[in-house]
């Protein structure tokens, strides 16, 4: 995280997908609609989602994952032994029903999800750092039916080593900040131990900046799951990623301490923007939300962000809710800056444009 | 010239329609009228309600352009623009003199009392009448001497079928027995029923679930919270009297059923069970109509036949001129006030309620076509601004359009809102059962008139299911349909919503 200013703001990773957008890619999968029209849309889409982070001044972006039909399908559809017995669908949205038959081959040559690719384009459309984030493996898991393995756990495994070459090939071609988001694991904590094994398979020998995400699901702008956070410990602490990104907007803090409790000393990405609400928060709320995070975590190990994706919002809802986001940040900034002269970033226009050159975020952290 | 004769099965039968009496005739004046042939269309329905909106004949314009204007908006190619729609009751039309009729009204405009202006039909004042008799409910029935409930088809809400309170509540136990063992069963387990009546069902629905309980061995009944939602005060309170037994699980709110976060938004996301029945087919809906390759609002404005507004005003001593204006002082205030408002005409609060009964069943709708100039440009729902708020866009309409094929739906506004609202209501293992009138495929609407009818003071039409289940599946739902199993015979169909994935 070297180079950013001190609360860096972030996204989650998806961002809003316009109607219109819905319609085209629809049609796409009704048949109506070529591939390369359908990337031709996607790349548009993915720039105007950039243009909207940096002009909201969000210091770490994402491509909004604007090419993906779902948090599953695009990659077990490029995932060599998932088996897909319709491809068309009546709603690009809904999921493809997946089987595995056969074990998954291994890893072999090139990456075969294409991630990289998707990286390179974005990367060469911004200056700001990137958060490339993807689904990890026990989630992408969950909706597999599984005819190969005798133990799920090997599926799990299998997917996470594919995964791992394309985090290889994502490095290689300069990805930094790799995210995996587990949205199923709330759903199924007594699988956690599992989960962590795959994860750290996913980062073997990927020297990045590694995030996890976990939240109570966001299909459709509804919770899957209820709970808590407990769950996650304390095997999370033998996950070998940099950052937990938590869900905490729509749920309240009562988690925080939680991760405080359980000792987990590396940065935690705080959820201030709940994305299942039309409402916009105010600045002062998001300060507000930040502070209490403060609580429990000091700020050089606090990231910024909304709670999770923000592909249900409308374009207008998820501009509005991150100004306030970078605009409640700054305030919390202001008054730390008041606390102390030590931080030279804080809250200084010209600290934080340095802080936008993506290479000043080569390094990952120690883990 | 199109002629759609939707009740084609009564071509056939014991008694088939004699097209030769009931439309023919109809057929003959426009021929000796001076209407372009070409662009009429002739429209037969078997309207099955005894007391409905609709004469034996109606005309219809289609306008080819929205009266307000709005810049240019681009006509489909090859759309057939029609002038008029006559609109004939085959179930009725055996009864006039058809030709002359028709004839009649081609020639001129028929004398009426009109009550409002045009507008969208969830907007007319039919609405308010609908309103009125749910929050006077007492009045009308000491006028009438029955209940509501004897007005329903089968004669008693299916809400009181003991075999299906007891199937939701095995299904209520299964989910809960799996979410207690992974630890994840909330404290409190909510239970909301919208359009309560008069409590029969909450009282077997909570009669069930103790005894189930007592059987199962869990203690949730001791856990269980009934929420009884209803518009009328008066109602509730009648009900909280049936469910005296189990009054400390029982708590009730008097809310507008379209709207039930407004008083229930504590409840986002935890309730396990919305419970509805007979409440949809019975809130404010609009008309689409796609025809010839255009889509049109269904625009209406009540009125009352000059006949019945005559005798109506006279039996009132007042000029047929007055008479909108005592409609809609009945309304505003309803039959109880109306005396001390108007005590020239209203001697008594019986004389005000016989006013209402009249008025009622006198009262009728026109009709036009008014082309949508886009679906975005119809909101299913009122825009208000209002914090929370889930605007539903004319565009969930679209795949129920798409095709092409001429068909009259109804959008069921009041039913959508109501129905997208109670859904944020739901806990990601909860559940939301209707009990209605559902027309399930959208070729429903093409054979069968689907409303609105009149069930002695309210509004009846059917639910648009298709529509609904669209809507629901864009909101992360599947929704089911299947026949109310536990009753033979009958039209109810139960509606069953569950989180999909």
């Amino acid at each position: 995280m070297d180079g950013l200013p001190l609360l860096p703001t972030t996204v989650v990773g998806s961002y809003p997908v316009p109607e219109w957008m819905e319609r085209l890619k629809t049609e796409y999968f009704r048949g109506k609609m070529s591939h390369a029209q359908l990337q031709d849309v996607h790349e548009m889409a993915i720039k105007a989602a950039l243009r909207d982070q940096e002009l909201a001044r969000i210091d770490i972006v994402s491509d909004g994952e604007l090419r993906r039909d779902n948090d599953l399908d695009y990659f077990l559809a490029r995932m060599p032994g998932i088996e897909i017995a319709h491809t068309a669908k009546d709603f690009y949205f809904d999921y493809f029903d997946t089987r595995v038959n056969a074990p998954l081959p291994a890893p072999d040559g090139p990456a075969p999800l294409g991630l990289a690719d998707d990286f390179a384009f974005t990367d060469s459309q911004t200056d700001r750092p990137i958060k490339f984030s993807f689904t990890g493996p026990f989630s992408l898991s969950r909706r597999v039916r599984d005819e190969a393995y005798a133990d799920r756990r090997d599926l799990v495994l299998a997917i996470a080593r594919i995964l791992n070459a394309e985090a290889h090939a994502l490095a290689a071609r300069g990805a930094r900040l790799l995210q995996i988001d587990e949205p199923f694991l709330a759903g199924y904590p007594n699988e956690l131990g599992t989960a962590v094994e795959a994860i750290n398979i996913v980062t073997a020998g990927v020297d990045v900046t590694w995030g996890l995400h976990v939240c109570y699901g966001n299909r459709y702008a509804r919770p899957s799951w209820e709970g808590h956070y407990d769950f996650l410990f304390p095997a999370v602490l033998d996950a070998a990623v940099d950052q937990l990104v938590l869900e905490f907007a729509r749920k309240g803090h009562d988690d925080l301490p939680v991760v405080e409790k359980h000792g987990w000393d590396r940065v935690l990405g705080v959820g201030v923007v709940d994305v299942k609400t039309d409402q916009i928060e105010t600045p002062a709320l998001i300060a507000s939300r930040i502070r209490l995070a403060l609580e429990f975590v000091p700020a050089d190990r606090l990231v910024v962000n909304p709670d999770c994706g923000l592909r249900n919002l409308t374009g207008a809802v998820a501009r509005a809710k991150l100004a306030a986001m970078v605009a409640g940040t700054a305030q919390v900034r202001r008054s730390l800056a008041g606390d102390s002269v030590e931080n030279p970033a804080v809250e200084n226009p010209a600290v934080d444009d340095a802080a936008h050159d993506k290479g000043a975020f080569g390094e990952g952290a120690p883990r | 010239m199109l002629v759609d004769f939707r009740p084609h099965t009564r071509l056939r039968g014991t008694k088939p329609v004699d097209l030769t009496t009931s439309l023919v005739p109809v057929v003959e004046a426009l021929g000796e009228g001076a209407v372009d042939l070409a662009k009429v269309r002739v429209v037969s329905d078997w309207v099955q309600y005894r007391e409905n909106f609709r004469d034996v004949v109606d005309l219809r314009p289609i306008l080819h352009s929205a009266p307000a204007g709005g810049g240019a908006v681009p006509v489909p190619m090859g759309a057939r623009e029609d002038d008029l729609e006559v609109a004939v009751d085959v179930r009725r039309s055996h009864d006039v003199a058809l030709k002359e009729l028709t004839a009649t009204l081609l020639r001129s405009a028929p004398d009426r009392a009109v009550l409002e202006g045009w507008g969208r039909g969830s907007e007319s004042l039919v609405w308010d009448f609908n309103a009125l008799y749910w929050s006077a409910l007492e009045l009308w029935e000491k006028a009438t001497g029955c209940g509501y409930e004897q007005a329903l088809p089968g004669g008693e809400s299916d809400a009181r079928n003991r075999d299906a309170a007891r199937e939701l509540i095995d299904g209520l136990f299964a989910v809960w027995d799996r979410l207690s063992a992974s630890n994840a069963l909330p404290e409190e387990l909510y239970v909301v029923e919208l359009g309560v009546g008069n409590g029969s069902q909450a009282k077997v629905f909570l009669d069930e679930f103790r005894d189930r309980d007592r059987e199962h061995g869990r203690g949730y009944y001791r856990r269980l919270h009934y929420l009884m939602c209803d518009y009328s005060q008066h109602v509730l309170d009648l009900a909280r009297e049936t469910v005296a037994e189990h009054i400390a699980h029982v708590s009730s709110f008097a809310l507008d059923a379209t709207r039930p976060r407004t008083s229930l938004g504590f409840l986002q996301y935890k309730v396990f069970l919305v419970y509805i029945s007979n409440v949809y087919d019975n809130l404010p809906t609009d008309e689409v109509a796609h025809l010839g390759g255009r889509t049109y609002c269904v625009q209406t404005r009540a009125y009352l036949p000059a006949g019945e507004a005559a005798e109506l005003a006279g039996s009132v001593a007042a000029s047929t001129q007055e008479l909108p204006a005592l409609v809609h002082k009945l309304l505003r205030l309803g039959p109880a006030l109306l005396p001390e408002a108007a005590a020239a005409h209203f001697p008594d609060v019986d004389s005000a309620v016989g006013f209402w009964r009249r008025a009622w069943a006198a009262l009728r709708l026109e009709e036009r076509y008014v082309p949508l100039p886009g679906l975005d440009t119809y909101p299913l729902t009122p825009v208000t601004g209002r914090v929370g708020q889930i605007p539903l866009s004319g565009e969930l309409l679209r795949p129920l359009l798409e095709s092409g094929a001429d068909v009259r739906m109804h959008v069921n506004n009041g039913a959508l809102a109501s129905f997208v609202d109670s859904l944020m209501l739901l806990h990601p293992f909860g559940t939301l059962v209707c009990h209605d009138l559902f027309v399930t495929d959208i070729e429903g609407y093409r054979t069968h008139f689907r409303g609105p009818g009149k069930y002695d003071g309210s509004v009846v039409n059917w639910v648009n299911g298709p529509l609904l289940a669209h809507v629901g599946r864009r909101r992360g739902f599947d929704v089911h349909y299947d026949r109310f199993r536990h009753r033979t015979g009958g039209n109810i169909v139960t509606m069953t919503a569950q989180v999909r994935d």
